[in-house]
C-alpha cells in the first residue's frame, strides 16, 4: 500500500482536506481521521501489541498531527507526514516504558498471549490443522516483531506492511537509501533468528 | 561471508527494486549458489508471512468514538489556545482570533452599513469611491472605536482602543471594505473592496466561531 493513494473517484483529495484544516476546519480533519484511522492504529498495534495503548497512542499522533498541520508544508504525501509523527509518539512512548534495548521479549507487552496448550507442544510436532498452524505462526511473529527495536520494527512495517518503495521509506523515516536497506537486512536476518524454529520446522 | 554490496543485491531482488537486466543476473547467482539460494527462499518465506499476519489496516475499536473523542479535545484545545495561525494564511485570518471577534463583527457591521450608505446615496460623494462611516457599534465595551476620513486618499481608516496588544511580525495592511454579501446556502459572507474585488470569505465553524475560509493575498 503506497503512501500516497490516488483518491477515489467523488473523494476530496488529502490537499485538499489539508488546507482546509489549516483554516481551523476541524471538520476536514475528522474526515482525515477517518481515512487514516486505520492505518495508524495498525502500525502502532503492531509496534506494542497492545489495544488500550494503541488506541491512546494514535488518538495522540492524530492530535499532535492537528498541533503541527500550520507548518505542514506539503512537501510529502500527508500520510507519510503522518506516519512519522506517529512513529515518533510510539518511540516516545517505548522509550518512556524503557522496553526497548535489551532484546528480552516482555510478555506483558501482548493482550493477545499465547495458549498454554500451544506453548507446551514441542517444536516438531505437527499442528492438528492448518488454521491453528497459521495462528501459531501469526502469534510468534508479532512476539518476534515486538523483540525488534524501534529502528528495527519501522524499517518491517514501512515496508513488509506499508508496502512502501525504498524511496519512499527513506522519505518517511527520513534517512539515506543506504540506511534503509542496511536497516532492512538486520531487522529480516534478526526475524529470521527469533523465526528460526517455525521455518526449520516447517521445511 | 558476504559483502555489503551483496546483502543489497539480494534485498533489491526480494523486493522487487532491480531492473529487469539486474534481476536476470542476480537469478544466475541464485541458481549457481544453492546457500544464497536456500536463504532468498526463507526471506521470501519470511516477507510473505509477515504481509500475511501483520494487517496494514485494522479496525479501530470503538470507531466513532475514537473520532468524537479526537473533536473533543480539539474544541477544548481551541478553547484554551492563546492563539494559532496558520503560516499560510492571509492577514485577515486573525478575524479568526478570540481577541479580534467584536473587531471582526464590528468590520461585517461596517461593511453591511456601507452597503445601505451607498444604497441610499447617504455620505458618498458623487462619482467618487469614497466612503464614510456614520455610525460604529462595538459589543465590547473596552473597545473603543473611531474613524477618520480623508478625501484626499480617499481612504476610511478605523481606529480600535483598547485591544490586545498586536503580534509585532504580524503584517498588517489596508483594505477598504465596501459591501458584503451574505450566501445562506454556504452560511458564509464574502467582503469586497471598492474595486469590487473579494477580499475574504468568512463563516462559522462546527462550533459557531468564526472561520476565515479564504482571503486574497496581502498587497
Amino acid at each position: 500500500m503506497p503512501a500516497s493513494t490516488a483518491p477515489e473517484p467523488g473523494e476530496v483529495p488529502d490537499i485538499d482536506l489539508v488546507k482546509r484544516c489549516q483554516a481551523g476546519d476541524t471538520r476536514a480533519f475528522d474526515v482525515l481521521v477517518s481515512r487514516y484511522k486505520g492505518r495508524i492504529y495498525a502500525m502502532t498495534y503492531h509496534m506494542i501489541q497492545n489495544e488500550t495503548e494503541a488506541w491512546d497512542l494514535s488518538q495522540e499522533a492524530f492530535i499532535k498531527a492537528w498541533r503541527a498541520l500550520p507548518s505542514f508544508k506539503m512537501d510529502s504525501a500527508f500520510y507519510t507526514w503522518l506516519y512519522r509523527i506517529t512513529h515518533n509518539v510510539v518511540y516516545d512512548w517505548l522509550r518512556k516504558k524503557k522496553i526497548q534495548g535489551d532484546g528480552e521479549f516482555d510478555d506483558s507487552r501482548t493482550e493477545h498471549r499465547i495458549a498454554a496448550g500451544a506453548e507446551a507442544v514441542p517444536h516438531g510436532d505437527q499442528a492438528p490443522d492448518t488454521a491453528m498452524k497459521n495462528a501459531e505462526l501469526g502469534k510468534r511473529i508479532q512476539q518476534a516483531i515486538a523483540k525488534l527495536s524501534p529502528e528495527h520494527q519501522q524499517i518491517i512495517l514501512l515496508r513488509e506492511v506499508e508496502g512502501l518503495a525504498y524511496e519512499e521509506i527513506a522519505a518517511a523515516i527520513p534517512c539515506s537509501l543506504g540506511t534503509v536497506m542496511s536497516r532492512l537486512f538486520y531487522a529480516r536476518k534478526k526475524l529470521q533468528e527469533l523465526l528460526k524454529d517455525c521455518y526449520e520446522n516447517a521445511a | 561471508m558476504k559483502t555489503p554490496p551483496e546483502d543489497h543485491d539480494l534485498l533489491r531482488w526480494l523486493d522487487g527494486e532491480m531492473s529487469a537486466a539486474e534481476r536476470e543476473r542476480f537469478d544466475a547467482r541464485l541458481a549457481a549458489d544453492p546457500a544464497l539460494k536456500a536463504e532468498a527462499d526463507m526471506m521470501q518465506r519470511l516477507s510473505a508471512d509477515l504481509r500475511t499476519h501483520l494487517p496494514a489496516e485494522m479496525p479501530v475499536p470503538y470507531g466513532d468514538f475514537f473520532n468524537s473523542q479526537i473533536q473533543r479535545r480539539l474544541a477544548q484545545e481551541e478553547d484554551q489556545a492563546p492563539v494559532r495561525v496558520p503560516a499560510s494564511a492571509g492577514w485577515l485570518s486573525w478575524l479568526r482570533l478570540q481577541w479580534l471577534a467584536p473587531v471582526g463583527l464590528a468590520a461585517v457591521l461596517i461593511a453591511a452599513g456601507l452597503t445601505t450608505l451607498k444604497q441610499g446615496g447617504i455620505g458618498i460623494p458623487e462619482g467618487g469611491s469614497d466612503t464614510y462611516v456614520h455610525s460604529i457599534y462595538v459589543p465590547n465595551t473596552a473597545v473603543h472605536a473611531s474613524t477618520y476620513h480623508s478625501t484626499d486618499a480617499k481612504a476610511t481608516v478605523l481606529m480600535l482602543d483598547g485591544l490586545e496588544e498586536m503580534p509585532a511580525d504580524r503584517k498588517i495592511v489596508g483594505f477598504n471594505i465596501t459591501r458584503g454579501e451574505v450566501d445562506q446556502d454556504v452560511a458564509a459572507t464574502t467582503l469586497f473592496d471598492a474595486e469590487d474585488n473579494a477580499v475574504a470569505v468568512i463563516s462559522k465553524d462546527a462550533r459557531s466561531q468564526p472561520v476565515l475560509l479564504t482571503s486574497s493575498p496581502a498587497r
